[in-house]
């Protein structure tokens, strides 16, 4: 068979449709998978920046108003603060780069892989700001209270969140592989 | 762009391309879930895209890149994670096949295709549907001359494996 008997074969399916397409349940997918459609980066952008400013201003705002106030605690607040500043400077920059990618499957995977990189370090970041905010937790807690089991307790929470971290990170990177090597076939052309 | 504009341009872009839409999904998905799941994907692309149409190219052209580049990323891990993270079993399936008498050799030749590696078939798709060089290399975003490599590449390899069919009696 030559090639050109194989496009006549391919062509034979154009008039005749192998599938019809049930619409009812196209749309209630498609309805299911709007309201889906908040990304998961968009998602922990999101949430790390609530937490994180959040938590700043109570830590701030508690230790303002206590008789004798905790260096600690301010030190703290401001690196959550600096945390929160510096995810929404990522998030807006992400944002204004995701448009500067072509249509094209080549631009579309390299969307892809930059944020899947992006996705990765954000991970990454956020795991290792779990040691600042630990130490500085544990520092101010031993300060005032000095029980041992609390200690342990706030320890316990940080490892296993930085153990979590490590977790969401690996499957970002598997993500990033997988796709870098679409991208390197693509360009390659092997 | 009102919702409702854009949902006329949807009916309207499926009614028409719908012949493409299957060529791709069956090309790129094994199984008639993994079908199902994978149209769902494309026509949600292509339904996003609508407002981004800016007639720079034809609209098939554009729902080809569309349905290919998701197809692209819709391959491995992508399909496993939708799948287990989706509880829409309560909704029907969206593709029914048809009681049209199937041509074995074209059931043959997606099968030729679908050992491709994922690449190659978007680029097989886009040769049998009589696109030429320049197209594709805008479609995929590579050079002509690497389009080029690629299709001499993939045409001896399904040339090669017609003729071996042949002697099968196919």
């Amino acid at each position: 068979m030559e090639f050109d008997e194989l496009q006549k074969i391919w062509h034979s399916q154009t008039n005749e449709p192998l599938w019809v397409i049930n619409e009812k349940a196209l749309y209630k997918r498609i309805l299911v998978k709007k309201a889906k459609a908040s990304h998961i980066t968009n998602f922990s952008e999101l949430l790390v920046l609530i937490v994180y400013a959040g938590a700043g201003s109570l830590i701030a705002g508690l230790n303002y108003v206590k008789p004798k106030p905790n260096l600690m605690l301010y030190l703290m607040a401001a690196w959550m603060f600096a945390t929160a500043l510096y995810v929404l400077v990522s998030r807006i920059r992400r944002i204004k780069g995701s448009h500067a990618f072509d249509r094209s499957m080549l631009g579309e995977l390299n969307y892809a892989v930059s944020m899947a990189t992006y996705q990765v370090r954000f991970s990454q970041l956020m795991r290792w700001n779990i040691i600042p905010v630990g130490i500085l937790s544990l520092w101010g807690v031993w300060r005032v209270d000095q029980s041992v089991w609390l200690v342990l307790g706030i320890v316990m929470v940080f490892i296993l969140g930085y153990a979590g971290g490590g977790w969401e990170h690996r499957i970002y990177i598997a993500k990033k592989r997988e796709l870098e090597a679409l991208q390197r076939k693509l360009m390659i052309g092997l | 762009m009102s919702e409702i504009e854009q949902n006329r341009i949807f009916d309207t872009w499926l009614g028409q391309y719908k012949a493409l839409l299957f060529k791709v999904v069956r090309a790129y998905a094994a199984t008639a879930m993994d079908q199902d799941d994978l149209f769902q994907e494309i026509v949600i692309q292509v339904w996003h895209s609508i407002p981004t149409f800016r007639q720079q190219s034809s609209s098939s052209t554009w729902i080809y890149r569309i349905a290919l580049n998701t197809a692209l990323k819709w391959v491995g891990k992508e399909r496993k994670h939708a799948a287990a993270q989706e509880s829409l079993d309560s909704i029907p399936a969206i593709l029914q096949e048809t009681k049209v008498q199937v041509d074995e050799r074209l059931t043959w030749l997606y099968e030729a295709i679908y050992q491709l590696d994922e690449i190659d078939r978007s680029i097989t798709l886009l040769l049998l549907d009589g696109f030429s060089y320049k197209e594709m290399a805008t479609i995929v975003g590579i050079s002509e001359s690497n389009v080029g490599v690629r299709i001499n590449r993939i045409k001896k390899q399904l040339i090669t494996k017609a003729k071996q069919q042949d002697h099968y009696g196919i």
